[in-house]
C-alpha cells in the first residue's frame, strides 16, 4: 500500500507505463501475452461480426416493411413550407438586395431565378409531363396509368409566370425597380391544400414594413393561384417528373425602395402561425433596390 | 507488577528518524524530544518556588497568576487547527472525478470559445455542457459537504462541554476556579475522583493514586508521592499528568506545564504532524480516472486523425477532439458515487458508526489489519472480579457488562466467609444518589480493585453499605507498600457475640504467610503442604490469566484477650495478625467487552488480522488477547515453545510460533526490517507497553507490508496512530477528544462489534460501487457513438448534448444508486479482504466489457431505432449518409427526402429531435436490462432474485415514468428537445435489451462453470 500511496515521479510513471506496454518478465504486451491478444481479438471480431449482422438484419427487415411510394408517417409534415427565390440570405433573414446600376449585383439575382426555372423550361415540361390536366380540381389518381408504372404529373411551364417568366425580360425586372420573386410551396405526399375544390390556394403578399415604398403587387399566374390539379403529390417513385406549381410576384418599388414582405400561401389547410417554423405556410423577406 | 521494563514515551529509535521523509515533522519530533528534558521533578522545592515565583504554602499571587495567564494562554488543549470550512468544501470539489469534470468543463469553454470565434452563434451546447459539469461538481460537493457537516455535528455533540473545576490556592486562600484559568506555578489540590488539571509536581500526597490509562493505556493505578523516584519525568512518582484521573487520596502540587505544553498536549499535537493518507477508494477512483482519461484521449485522438483524414479543417477536428474527450466524462458518476457512499454512511450511522469522511465508508471493507487498543476498546476499562478460588476450586464470576452471564455456586459456607471479608475489608463507597443506575455503572470512590470488589459484593451479597453498618468497624489499617495488606476489625452483627472479627486482604503470598488454617466447605482445616500447593497452583493459574489476585483471610479475635472496648491501635498493631484463617482468593481483571470475542472471530473469518497494541503489561495483554481470540487456542509464542520443548528461546524456529507478544522495550531495539519480519511470521501479534510513537511505527510497518490498516483506540496516546492509519476508529463514549479528532470513524456505542458491521458494509459498497460504475460507464458508448458516426459518416446527429445530460443526470441516476441496495452475492464476510494491488474498483475487464460489449450492443440498438424513426418519416438509411451539411443548412428550406417530399429547416430540426428522443428511449430500454444484469457479477440474476431489490424495481419504474414524462409532456420539444415519439419506437430496442440479458447470463454461466479459465479472466470484472 505504501508504494501505492507514494507520489510517483513522472519518470516512474513513464517506467510503469513502459512496463505496461512491454513486460519482459512474463512476456506480456499491454497486460496480455501475444497469444492472449490473438484470442481476445478473435473474440471481439466474432462479437462484432455477429452484432453487425444482427444490425444489418434489423435494417433489412426495416427496409422490407417500408412502402416505396409513401412514408409510414408524416409527423413533421403537417403543413408545407414556403420559400422565395432568389434565396439570398443576409445574417439571418432572406435579403433580396440589389443595385440596379451594378450589373453584377442584379445579374446574380436573375441568374438564381434562371437556374431555379430550368426544370420548368416549357419544352422540357412538354417532354416529360405531356399530360393535359383538368384545371380547377384535384388530380386524384388511384392507378399507375403513366409510363413505366408511374402516375401522371401536371406540367408547370415557365411561360405560365407571364411577365416574371424571364422569357420576355431575362433580367426579371432586376435592372429596374420592379423585381420579380418566385414563391414555391414545398410538396408533401398526399397533401390536399384545401377542403373546398372551388377555392384553390393562392399566394398573398403583404408589406410588413415600408408600405409606402411598394406601389403595386402583381401575381403570376393570375391572382397567384396554385392550381388544384397539381395536388396531391404522389411521391418521387410514382411521379418522378412532378414539379411544384410556382407563383411569381412582381413588386413596384418606389421612394426608399425597400420593404419587409410576407408572402403567404392562403388555404384552409395550410397553417402559417407556427412560431417555431418561420417558413411554414409563409415566407418573410426583405426587398431592397439601390440605384 | 513493577515497572521493571523501562519505558520511555518519546524514545525515538534511529531507524525511525531516518525513515521520516518530512523534514518538518522530524524537526518537530526532535524538538519534542528536547522539550522532554524537564527537570522540575528533580529540583528541590525551594528551587521550584524560585523558578515559578510561587510558594508551596500560599500559592501564587492572583496578580502574578493573571500576568502568567496572559503570557501562556488558558490551560486547555487547543483543538487541532480545524480545517477551515472553506478548505473542507474545496476538498469536496477536488477529488479525482471532480478534477476530470473540471478539465472537461474547461475544454467545453475552450470549444465554445472557438465556435464563437468562428461566428457560429447557434451552438450553445458546449456552454450548457460546461455549466452543467460545473453545476454537477458544485451540487455534489455541497451534498458531500453537508453529509460530513452533519456527522461532524454528531461527533461534536459528544464532546464534554462541562467546564472542569479545580481547587487552587492563591494568595494563601483556597478557591475553586475553572481549570482553564490555571497557570504555571499555581498550587493546586487534587483529591480522589478529580481529573488532574495540568502537569503537576507533587508537593504533598496522602495515599494518592492516579489512573494513567488515558496516557499510557495501563489500567493499573499508579502511586503518586512527593519523592523523585526516576530521572525520567514519565517514570517518576512526583509528577501527575494532565487529564489523568486521581483515583484516591489527596495531593497538592505545583503546576509545571499547562495546556498544549503538557505531555498529553504534546501527544495530541503529534497527531497533527502525521499526514493524512488517501483513502483506498480515492486511490481507486484515481485509477479509474486514469483509465477514463486514457481512453478519452485515445479515442479523441483517433477520431481527430480520422476527421483530418476525411477532410475536416484543423479547427473543426480540434472541436471534435474536445467533444469526444468531454463525452467520455461520466457526468452522472460523481453523483452516484457520492450518494452511494452517503447511503452507506447513513446505514452505518444507524448502527452507531459515524463516519467523518464519506470515503472512509469503504476503507473498512478493504481493511486487512486492525490494530486495536486494548483498554476501553477491547475491554470495558473497569476492573471486575473475574475468578474466585475457594473450596479448592476456581470459580468464574460473571464479567459481562449487563450481568447476563452465568454465576457460580454460592451455597458454600466458605463463600459466605469470603464474601464477608471482601465486603468488610474495603474502603470504597458508592457515590450518593445512584439508586436507579445499574450496579456496574455506578460511580465509586476508591481504587480500581476495591471498586471491583465493592461492585462484586453488592451484586452477590446485596446492599453493602447496610451490611457494613451492621458490622461496625472498630479499626482499620490501610494498604501500604511495605505491608502489602489491608485489614480492619469489626464488631459482629450478633449483639450477643462479643468477639471481634479481623478481616484482611492483600497480596496472596503475604496473606498465606499469616494463615495457619484454611476454610474448606465451611470447615477450618489446618494449612498443610497439600493446601499450600493447591493455593500455589491456583495463584499461578490466575496470575497466568493476567489477573490481579488478592488473598482474603479472617480471624475471630479471642474475646478474653480482646474484650469489648479494647483499644486497637492501627500504628502499633497491638493485636494478632498471624494464625489467621484463609478464606480464598479473588482475582480481578479488566474484562473484555462481551461482543468482542465474537467480533474478533468474525474479523478472522473475514481474513482480517487483529493485532493488539496496548500500553498495558505483556501478561495482561496476552491474557486479554487469548480471552478475545486475538491469540487463538493452541497458538504458542516462541517462549511457549521453548518452555514446552525445554530448549533455549534462540533454538526455536520462529516460524513455528503463531503468536507473538512484543513489548515496547523489545520493540525499541528492533529495526523496521525486524518488525516487518515479525509481523510477517506471526499471524497473531500482541504489542504491549508501547508508546504512542511505537504505535505509529507498528501501523507504518503494517502499511509497508501492503496492508490497509484500521486502528481503534480511545486514548490520547492512540491519536497519532489513529491519524496515521488508513482508517482510525475512535470510541464515542470512552474516547478522548484528541482521539475523536484524529479518527475517521467513531463508534458511538463503543462497541467493537460495530467494526464488523463496518467491514461488511464497506465490502458491500465496494462491490456495489463496482456494479454502479459498470452500469454508468456502459451508456457512455451509446452516447459517444452517435457523435462518432455523425463525424465520420455525416448522418444527421442522432443524439444531442442536452439529451445526454438527461440520461446521465436524470433518468439513470436513480437506477445506478439503487444498485447500492443490492444484497451481497455471496457471503462477503467469508472472503479475504481485497488485494489493493489486484482487486481494483474498475479494472480493464470491467471497462472493456462495459464499453466494447454491452455499450456496443446498446449503440446498435440506438442506431436501429434511429434509422427506423428516420426511415419511417421519409429518410432512408442510405439517404442519411452524407446528408449532414444539407440537413444542417439553416438556409435550405426545401430539402428533399427519400420520397421527394420537401422539408424546411425547422421540420428537419424537429425530426432531429425525434431522433434524439428515439435514441434516448433506446438507451433507456437497454439500460433497464443493463441494471438488471448488473445486479450480479457472477450469480445468475435468477439466483439473486429479480424483485428482491425493491429500490431497484422502483428505480426502473421511475426511470420509465421520467422517460415518458420527458417524451410526452407538452412543451418539451422546445425546452429540452424531446419529441412525443410514436409508441412502437419504444419497442425497437427491446430485442437488443433481451440480447444484453441473455449474453450476460451466458457470460455469468461461463464464469461460474469455468473459474480461472480464459473466459473468466477476460470477462469477469
Amino acid at each position: 500500500m505504501a508504494t501505492l500511496k507514494e507520489k510517483r515521479t513522472c519518470g516512474q510513471r513513464c517506467e510503469d507505463f513502459g512496463r505496461f506496454v512491454w513486460n519482459s518478465d512474463d512476456g506480456t504486451c499491454m497486460g496480455r501475452t501475444p497469444e492472449k491478444w490473438v484470442y481476445i481479438s478473435l473474440y471481439y471480431v466474432a462479437f462484432y461480426v455477429v452484432m453487425t449482422s444482427l444490425f444489418s438484419l434489423a435494417i433489412y427487415v426495416l427496409m422490407y416493411t417500408l412502402d416505396p411510394y409513401r412514408p409510414d408517417y408524416q409527423d413533421r409534415l403537417k403543413s408545407p413550407g414556403v420559400m422565395v427565390w432568389p434565396d439570398t440570405y443576409g445574417e439571418e433573414d432572406i435579403e433580396i438586395f440589389y443595385n440596379t446600376s451594378d450589373k453584377a449585383s442584379w445579374m446574380k439575382m436573375s441568374n438564381i431565378l434562371h437556374k431555379f426555372l430550368i426544370p420548368y423550361n416549357d419544352t422540357h415540361q412538354h417532354g416529360c409531363n405531356n399530360f393535359n390536366c383538368t384545371q380547377g380540381m384535384y388530380f386524384i389518381q388511384n392507378s399507375f396509368s403513366g409510363p413505366d408504372h408511374t402516375k401522371w404529373a401536371c406540367p408547370f411551364m415557365q411561360s405560365m409566370l407571364g411577365n416574371c417568366s424571364g422569357l420576355g425580360d431575362p433580367t426579371f425586372g432586376y435592372n429596374s425597380t420592379m423585381p420579380c420573386v418566385i414563391i414555391k410551396m414545398n410538396r408533401i405526399i398526399d397533401f390536399l391544400p384545401s377542403n373546398h375544390s372551388d377555392r384553390p390556394p393562392y399566394v398573398n403578399c403583404t408589406i410588413l414594413d415600408g408600405k409606402d415604398n411598394v406601389d403595386k403587387i402583381e401575381y403570376f399566374p393570375d391572382r397567384g393561384i396554385m392550381d388544384m390539379s397539381y395536388f396531391p403529390y404522389y411521391g418521387k417513385q410514382a411521379q418522378p417528373t412532378y414539379v411544384n406549381p410556382l407563383v411569381a410576384v412582381r413588386f413596384s418599388l418606389v421612394r426608399e425602395k425597400q420593404a419587409k414582405i410576407q408572402c403567404q400561401v392562403v388555404s384552409d389547410k395550410i397553417s402559417y402561425q407556427n412560431v417555431h417554423d418561420p417558413y411554414e405556410g409563409k415566407v418573410i423577406f426583405y426587398l431592397k433596390a439601390v440605384k | 507488577m513493577n515497572k521493571k521494563d523501562t519505558y520511555n514515551m518519546f524514545e525515538m529509535d534511529g531507524e525511525m528518524d531516518k525513515k521520516k521523509k518530512k523534514i518538518k515533522k522530524k524537526e518537530k519530533l526532535e524538538g519534542m524530544k528536547k522539550e522532554m528534558d524537564i527537570d522540575d521533578h528533580e529540583i528541590t522545592i525551594d528551587e521550584l518556588e524560585m523558578r515559578y515565583n510561587t510558594s508551596v504554602s500560599k500559592g501564587m499571587t492572583s496578580i502574578f497568576a493573571q500576568q502568567v495567564l496572559e503570557r501562556d494562554g488558558p490551560n486547555e488543549l487547543k483543538p487541532p487547527k480545524g480545517t477551515p470550512e472553506y478548505v473542507k468544501f474545496a476538498r469536496q470539489l477536488a477529488g479525482g472525478l471532480q478534477c476530470l469534470m473540471w478539465v472537461a468543463a474547461v475544454i467545453c469553454f475552450i470549444a465554445f470559445g472557438i465556435e464563437m470565434g468562428r461566428g457560429n452563434l447557434t451552438s450553445f451546447d458546449n456552454l450548457y455542457l460546461a455549466i452543467t459539469l460545473i453545476a454537477v461538481v458544485v451540487v455534489t460537493g455541497c451534498f458531500g459537504y453537508y453529509q460530513e457537516f452533519k456527522s461532524t455535528n454528531i461527533i461534536a455533540s459528544f464532546k464534554n462541554l462541562v467546564p472542569q473545576q479545580a481547587v487552587v490556592i492563591r494568595d494563601g486562600k483556597k478557591n475553586q476556579i475553572n481549570a482553564n484559568q490555571l497557570v504555571v506555578g499555581d498550587l493546586v489540590e487534587v483529591k480522589g475522583g478529580d481529573r488532574v488539571p495540568a502537569d503537576i509536581r507533587i508537593i504533598t500526597a496522602q495515599a494518592c493514586k492516579v489512573d494513567n490509562s488515558s496516557l499510557t493505556g495501563e489500567s493499573e493505578p499508579q502511586t503518586r508521592s512527593p519523592e523523585c523516584t526516576h530521572e525520567n519525568p514519565l517514570e517518576t512518582r512526583n509528577i501527575a499528568f494532565f487529564s489523568t484521573t486521581c483515583l484516591e487520596g489527596v495531593a497538592t502540587g505545583v503546576i509545571i506545564n499547562t495546556g498544549d505544553r503538557t505531555i498529553i498536549g504534546r501527544i495530541a499535537s503529534l497527531a497533527s504532524g502525521v499526514g493524512n493518507e488517501k483513502t483506498p477508494i480515492a486511490i481507486e477512483i484515481e485509477h479509474f480516472v486514469d483509465i477514463i482519461a486514457g481512453l478519452a484521449i485515445f479515442f479523441g485522438f483517433t477520431f481527430f486523425v480520422v476527421a483530418m483524414f476525411i477532410g475536416y479543417a484543423f479547427l473543426e477536428a480540434t472541436i471534435f477532439f474536445m467533444a469526444i474527450v468531454v463525452a467520455y466524462v461520466p457526468e452522472g458518476l460523481l453523483a452516484t458515487v457520492t450518494v452511494c457512499l452517503s447511503l452507506t454512511a447513513k446505514r452505518l450511522a444507524r448502527k452507531n458508526c459515524v463516519v467523518k469522511n464519506l470515503e472512509a465508508v469503504e476503507t473498512l471493507g478493504s481493511t486487512s489489519v486492525i490494530c486495536s487498543d486494548k483498554t476501553g476498546t477491547l475491554t470495558q476499562n473497569r476492573m471486575t472480579v473475574a475468578h474466585l478460588w475457594f473450596d479448592n476450586h476456581i470459580h468464574a464470576a460473571d464479567t459481562t457488562e449487563d450481568q447476563s452471564g452465568q454465576s457460580f455456586d454460592q451455597s458454600s459456607e466458605t463463600w459466605r466467609s469470603l464474601a464477608r471479608v471482601a465486603s468488610l475489608c474495603n474502603r470504597a463507597t458508592f457515590k450518593p444518589d445512584q439508586e436507579g443506575i445499574p450496579i456496574p455503572k455506578r460511580l465509586v470512590v476508591g481504587d480500581a480493585s476495591e471498586t471491583a470488589l465493592l461492585k462484586f459484593t453488592e451484586l452477590t451479597v446485596g446492599n453493602i453499605m447496610d451490611y457494613r453498618n451492621r458490622f461496625k468497624k472498630v479499626v482499620e489499617v490501610p494498604f501500604n507498600s511495605t505491608n502489602k495488606f489491608q485489614l480492619s476489625i469489626h464488631e459482629l452483627e450478633d449483639p450477643l457475640d462479643i468477639r471481634y472479627l479481623l478481616v484482611m486482604k492483600g497480596a496472596p503470598e503475604r496473606i498465606l504467610e499469616r494463615c495457619s488454617t484454611i476454610l474448606m466447605k465451611g470447615q477450618e482445616l489446618p494449612m498443610d503442604e497439600q493446601w499450600k500447593e493447591a493455593f500455589q497452583t491456583a495463584y499461578m493459574d490466575l496470575g497466568g490469566l493476567g489477573e490481579r489476585v488478592l488473598g482474603f483471610c479472617h480471624l475471630y479475635l479471642n474475646d478474653r484477650e480482646f474484650p469489648r472496648g479494647y483499644r486497637f491501635d492501627p500504628d502499633e498493631m497491638n493485636f494478632t495478625t498471624s494464625g489467621l484463617c484463609f478464606a480464598g482468593l479473588i482475582s480481578m481483571i479488566d474484562p473484555p467487552r462481551a461482543t468482542v470475542p465474537d467480533a474478533v472471530m468474525k474479523c478472522r473469518t473475514a481474513g482480517i488480522r487483529v493485532i493488539m497494541v496496548t500500553g498495558d503489561h505483556p501478561i495482561t495483554a496476552r491474557a486479554i488477547a487469548a480471552n478475545v481470540g486475538i491469540i487463538t487456542e493452541g497458538s504458542e509464542t516462541v517462549e511457549d515453545i521453548a518452555l514446552r520443548k525445554r530448549i533455549p528461546v534462540e533454538q526455536v524456529n520462529k516460524r513455528d510460533a503463531r503468536a507473538c507478544v512484543i513489548s515496547g522495550g523489545q520493540l525499541k531495539d528492533m529495526s523496521s526490517e525486524e518488525l516487518d519480519e515479525a509481523l510477517r511470521n506471526h499471524p497473531e501479534m500482541v504489542f504491549a507497553r508501547t508508546s504512542p510513537q511505537q504505535k505509529l511505527i507498528i501501523v507504518e510497518s503494517c502499511q509497508r507490508l501492503g496492508s490497509i490498516v484500521a486502528v481503534t483506540g480511545d486514548g490520547v496516546n492512540d491519536s497519532p496512530a489513529l491519524k496515521k492509519a488508513d482508517i482510525g476508529i475512535a470510541m464515542g463514549i470512552a474516547g478522548s477528544d484528541a482521539a475523536k479528532n484524529a479518527a475517521d470513524m467513531i463508534l458511538l456505542d463503543d462497541n467493537f462489534a460495530s467494526i464488523v458491521t463496518g467491514v461488511e458494509q464497506g465490502r458491500l459498497i465496494f462491490d456495489n460501487l463496482k456494479k454502479s460504475i459498470a452500469y454508468t460507464l456502459t451508456k457512455n458508448i451509446p452516447e459517444l457513438t452517435p457523435y462518432l458516426i455523425y463525424i465520420t459518416v455525416s448522418v444527421p446527429l442522432p443524439l444531442g448534448c442536452i439529451t445526454i445530460l438527461f440520461i446521465e443526470l436524470a433518468t439513470d441516476i436513480f437506477p445506478s444508486v439503487s444498485l447500492a441496495y443490492e444484497k451481497a452475492e455471496s457471503d462477503i464476510m467469508h472472503l479475504k479482504p481485497r488485494n489493493p494491488r489486484r482487486d481494483r474498483l474498475v479494472n480493464e475487464a470491467l471497462a472493456a466489457y462495459s464499453y466494447f460489449q454491452i455499450g456496443a450492443i446498446e449503440s446498435f440498438a440506438g442506431f436501429t431505432d434511429y434509422f427506423t424513426a428516420m426511415a419511417q418519416e421519409g429518410w432512408f438509411p442510405l439517404m442519411c449518409v452524407g446528408l449532414r451539411s444539407q440537413w444542417e443548412d439553416v438556409h435550405l428550406q426545401d430539402l428533399q427526402d427519400s420520397y421527394g417530399q420537401e422539408w424546411t429547416f425547422s421540420q428537419r430540426l424537429y425530426q432531429e429531435y425525434t431522433c434524439y428522443t428515439v435514441f434516448f428511449v433506446s438507451i433507456e430500454i437497454c439500460q433497464i436490462f443493463d441494471v438488471i444484469i448488473r445486479k450480479t457479477r457472477r450469480l445468475s440474476v435468477f439466483q439473486q432474485g429479480f424483485f428482491r431489490n425493491r429500490v431497484l424495481v422502483t428505480a426502473i419504474v421511475f426511470q420509465l415514468c421520467l422517460g415518458n414524462l420527458l417524451c410526452y409532456c407538452p412543451g418539451m420539444p422546445n425546452i429540452f428537445n424531446f419529441m412525443p415519439i410514436r409508441v412502437q419506437w419504444w419497442f425497437v430496442p427491446l430485442p437488443y435489451g433481451i440480447l444484453i440479458f441473455v449474453y450476460d447470463e451466458i457470460r455469468k454461466l461461463g464464469v461460474r462453470r469455468y473459474p480461472g479459465s480464459w473466459w473468466d479472466q477476460e470477462l469477469y470484472y
